[in-house]
């Protein structure tokens, strides 16, 4: 037996030591702690227990020394020793698992770590151990003496029953009912759940209500930060908003830093829609000097819809002042610029028009869509249709679509004028059915009229080039959905001319 | 699964069989049916323990050297157990690998037969893998008072702590939470190992100021409560800080008040119940924002929230405390109560305060922890004086589980109403004796916490 133990302990001193080298997931450790696990068990399935004892350098069983170790940076029987751990004790049934745990924790190098708490929190089955408290003084148990004092004690009982109506015959009967005993299991499995933080915030809050102590406030400002990190903008956002009430602190200030906001973009992209919506409540409380930042920060999102969340938000910190924004429509970075000139649109501040401007012709299609946004934002719609003959046909699509967007009555000659002309059968597809969409948007009764015409127009060359005419505006006379409409549709449907008669199967079908 | 959890789950299972056993005949389906889960089971407890034993000691059973713990969780059948045990004077029953499922039906049809019966049909049929082991009840109830010296120790240095961590806090300097939590641990394992030991040191008031033993003894009230539904060792650490810091704000309130021992005015009673809210400063100070620090303040503040949504500070009627703070609102109300202070200069009797918490259910204290409360300290609490019908009086040293108002007693007056050292009395078992009514122990110069400390 005196080998045996002898090369348990071996083990288990060669285990932490790898453990503290490697860390407990590394296979050079799981390759110490495999073995040291096989030996102790051998062990406990002939003895009922291992009983090791701990002194400043030695681990002892049985009052002999089995290891001894007296340099105190490496000793683990000095580290266990400090802690006040005097003897550890293994009983059958010991777990592989919970082995380990117990060879993490005791495995531990911090001054500050108290292994004996720690192994005490961890509740072990099959692994026991005693700790000395570092006061182990004899203390005096001498109760005070009570003096026989002339009272009268029966009366004082009836005092109480009488003042208190207590009913002695009363019974009280302790067994719980079924429903509140599960009511309770309920509300115990409740509490194992419970987050702290919120409830904690709730009292603070609670207290801020009728008092303002300067460490109520700060525990509150430094909460704001754990929920800030936590990506908890629920609580966050509480928070900040109770510290309203105390203008000598700003919460918000500490976040309203480059490093801080671009931190935020792995939240930005979050799955969580909860949190990201969150995030956004949060932030109306950062101030018009965070502006710069988020414009960089919104390069980064990778969802549209999040952007304009953002970007909404941004309008609303900047309270109507565009000073903000405008530096950055000298950014050489179109994402950047881009991003300046929407938010100048929604702000619909009054000289956007003439800060646009010089950007019209700027090289980056994607610049000018975002300025036919922002001009559409605007309300200035006759700019808008200066870009249908831009090169780009994205932009002329962006601009077509806004144009049927905002119904401009204005510019309907002119798209007719376009439709008929011999080019827009070069157009693609796609734009071709915004020219109409746009047409149908924009136009009065005569629209009607006017597709009928180019449905049954009739040719006697360049028939089959014509399809695509008829058939635009066999969709775009289904889309207007009118009595007449349906009737002309039906009546092209009986017509010789397979071509009409096609196009308008077709948008009836489609309809 | 740990020994604690092998443990319970025999007891449950051995219960369902004695009960299958006592309705129906032993070829039963249903008593076939349980011997087979119960047999299943202790068998794969056997590949792992070679024997298991169970021991009845000192009102307590333990499971292969566990203490399987009273929680309101399983609690029907270990007191079945345990009472069944001490019935038949039963102090071990070892089961040993081998054993078979007739063998288990066998025992557990002559388990429900009285002492007498049992005796004679345990030495009758041969039970090659279940042993038992008899003790007397003279032999148990003389070991009640002795083997505490390790929990008294635990207790007067949780004292200290308190005192130390109030006097520290009181004065701006800086607490040990080490030391808190260390106490607080040795606190729980006393728990563990003799709750009804460590209830009685709360017997013990004004050791030293009111607001330090106060405080501790609502930490230890609130522990054995935590602990007797059910929650596990991390929750009762939280629970124990809280319950010792639930008073903390008491340190900034001027002792003149907290002593006077007139009637206070209103301006006096509302600085007083600034406590609550002085308690949060406190914390906050000493423990910062983790989760130990938050949980306590927290109880800190809603320590005199009611049930019905009234108390201090003020809140919305819909705010309800957490289950920390309700448990410590019946712990604080009992040990106040049976406190002497100095505009109370007689405290409550233990059983006339607890029907207090029983008549201000659902109101002020949640009903079904003030249930559980009563279930813990009986309906003679640990520390009550009793005049029996003899003339004698006993001191309450221990609840009887399966019996709350019959207690195990110490008589310390005898019929001449002399102080005596006087015998250890088990009034579930005693035949004859009744009990008259409570009494002031105070009445003959006695400090019912000498016979615990």
């Amino acid at each position: 037996m005196e080998n045996d133990l002898i090369d348990i302990v071996k083990s288990l001193v060669k285990t932490v030591k790898a453990i503290q080298m490697y860390g407990i997931n590394h296979p050079s450790a799981k390759n110490f702690c495999v073995p040291f696990y096989k030996k102790l068990t051998d062990f406990l399935k002939n003895n009922p227990e291992l009983d090791l004892q701990i002194e400043q350098f030695f681990i002892l069983h049985a009052d002999e020394i089995i290891h001894e170790e007296k340099e105190k940076e490496s000793s683990i029987a000095f580290r266990l020793f400090r802690n006040g751990i005097r003897n550890i004790n293994f009983t059958e049934g010991l777990s592989f698992d919970e082995l380990l745990l117990f060879l993490e924790t005791i495995s531990q190098f911090s001054r500050e770590q108290d292994i004996a708490l720690n192994l005490w929190e961890h509740d072990f089955t099959h692994i026991n151990f005693y700790v000395v408290e570092e006061e182990e003084q004899i203390l005096d148990y001498k109760i005070p003496e009570i003096p026989v004092k002339n009272i009268d004690y029966d009366a004082n009982i009836n005092e109480i029953i009488n003042k208190e109506k207590i009913d002695l015959n009363a019974i009280m009967n302790p067994d719980l009912a079924f429903e509140e005993f599960n009511d309770l299991k309920t509300e115990i499995s409740n509490t194992k759940k419970l987050l702290v933080v919120p409830l904690g915030i709730t009292t603070l809050i609670n207290i801020l209500k009728t008092n303002k102590p300067r460490e109520v406030i700060e525990s509150l400002n430094e909460l704001v930060t754990q929920c800030v990190d936590n990506n908890d903008f629920y609580n966050a956002r509480r928070i900040v908003y109770a510290l309203k009430q105390c203008p000598d602190i700003n919460p918000i200030e500490k976040f309203e830093n480059e490093t801080t906001i671009i931190g935020f973009q792995n939240m930005i992209n979050t799955s969580s829609k909860d949190i990201f919506d969150e995030f956004i409540s949060f932030i109306r409380f950062f101030s018009k000097e965070s502006i710069p930042h988020f414009i960089n920060l919104m390069v980064r999102i990778k969802r549209k819809n999040r952007l304009l969340s953002l970007r909404s938000r941004i309008i609303n910190i900047a309270r109507n002042d565009p000073t903000h924004f405008l530096k950055y429509l000298d950014s050489k970075d179109a994402a950047i610029l881009i991003n300046a000139m929407a938010l100048l649109g929604l702000m619909k501040f009054k000289d956007t028009l003439s800060l646009l401007q010089p950007l019209m012709f700027h090289s980056n299609p994607l610049v000018r869509i975002e300025i036919i946004t922002a001009l559409e934002n605007i309300g200035q719609i006759a700019k808008i249709a200066e870009f249908l003959d831009d090169g780009n046909s994205d932009v002329r699509l962006k601009a077509l679509q806004a144009l049927t967007k905002i119904r401009y009555p204005k510019i309907y000659d002119n798209l007719l004028r376009r439709i008929k002309s011999k080019d827009f059968r070069d157009f693609e597809f796609t734009e071709q059915k915004e020219y109409f969409n746009c047409l149908v948007a924009s136009g009065g009764k005569e629209v009607i009229k006017h597709l009928k015409k180019i449905l049954f127009k009739w040719l006697f060359f360049g028939r089959k080039k014509y399809t695509i005419m008829r058939k635009l505006a066999a969709l775009a006379l289904v889309n207007i959905n009118s009595k007449e409409t349906r009737e002309i549709l039906l009546h092209g449907v009986k017509k010789r001319d397979k071509n009409i008669k096609s196009a308008c199967t077709m948008a009836l079908k489609q309809k | 699964m740990s020994i604690y959890e092998s443990g319970k789950n025999m007891t449950s299972l051995y219960y369902a069989l004695i009960k299958a056993v006592q309705v129906y005949d032993l070829n039963n389906d249903v008593v076939q049916r349980a011997a087979k889960k119960f047999f299943s089971y202790i068998n794969s407890l056997l590949n792992i323990y070679s024997r298991i034993i169970l021991v009845r000691y000192r009102d307590y059973i333990f499971f292969n050297k566990q203490r399987l713990r009273f929680e309101i969780d399983g609690y029907a059948s270990l007191q079945f157990i345990h009472d069944k045990l001490k019935k038949l004077n039963i102090k071990s029953l070892i089961f040993s690998s081998g054993i078979d499922k007739n063998e288990i039906v066998t025992f557990t049809s002559i388990f429900k037969e009285e002492k007498e019966t049992f005796l004679k049909q345990f030495s009758e049929k041969k039970f090659n893998h279940i042993n038992i082991e008899f003790s007397t009840t003279e032999e148990e109830l003389s070991d009640y008072l002795h083997d505490g010296e390790q929990i008294k120790r635990t207790y007067f240095r949780a004292l200290k702590t308190t005192k130390d961590l109030m006097h520290n806090l009181g004065t701006g300097q800086p607490v040990d939470i080490r030391s808190s939590k260390r106490v607080i641990y040795n606190l729980i394992d006393a728990l563990f190992q003799d709750e009804f030991g460590l209830l009685a040191l709360t017997t013990l008031k004004n050791f030293d100021e009111y607001t330090y033993n106060h405080s501790l003894n609502v930490g230890i009230l609130s522990l054995t409560l935590g602990q007797r539904i059910g929650l596990d060792k991390k929750n009762l650490v939280k629970l124990g800080i809280s319950g010792i810091l639930h008073d903390i704000g008491k340190v900034i309130i001027p002792k003149a008040l907290i002593y006077k021992s007139q009637r206070l005015t209103d301006e006096e009673w509302n600085t007083l119940k600034q406590h609550s809210y002085y308690g949060v400063k406190q914390i906050l100070k000493a423990y910062g924002l983790d989760e130990l620090g938050l949980i306590s303040m927290i109880v800190a503040y809603e320590h005199h929230w009611n049930y019905d949504g009234s108390g201090y500070p003020a809140h919305r009627q819909n705010q309800k405390p957490i289950l920390f703070s309700k448990i410590v609102r019946i712990c604080d109300s009992y040990d106040a109560m049976t406190t002497p202070r100095t505009y109370v200069p007689i405290p409550y009797l233990p059983h006339l305060a607890l029907k207090v918490l029983w008549k201000r259910r659902n109101t002020f204290f949640d009903p079904i922890l003030v249930k559980v409360f009563t279930q813990l300290l009986g309906q003679y609490p640990i520390g009550s004086c009793l005049e029996l019908s003899n003339g004698e009086i006993g001191l309450v040293i221990r609840q009887n589980q399966s019996n709350s108002d019959l207690p195990i007693i110490k008589i310390v007056i005898n019929k001449d109403k002399e102080k005596i050292d006087g015998i250890i009395i088990d009034l579930s078992v005693q035949n004859g004796l009744k009990i008259v009514r409570p009494i002031y122990l105070q009445k003959y110069g006695i400090n019912p916490a000498s016979y615990f400390v």
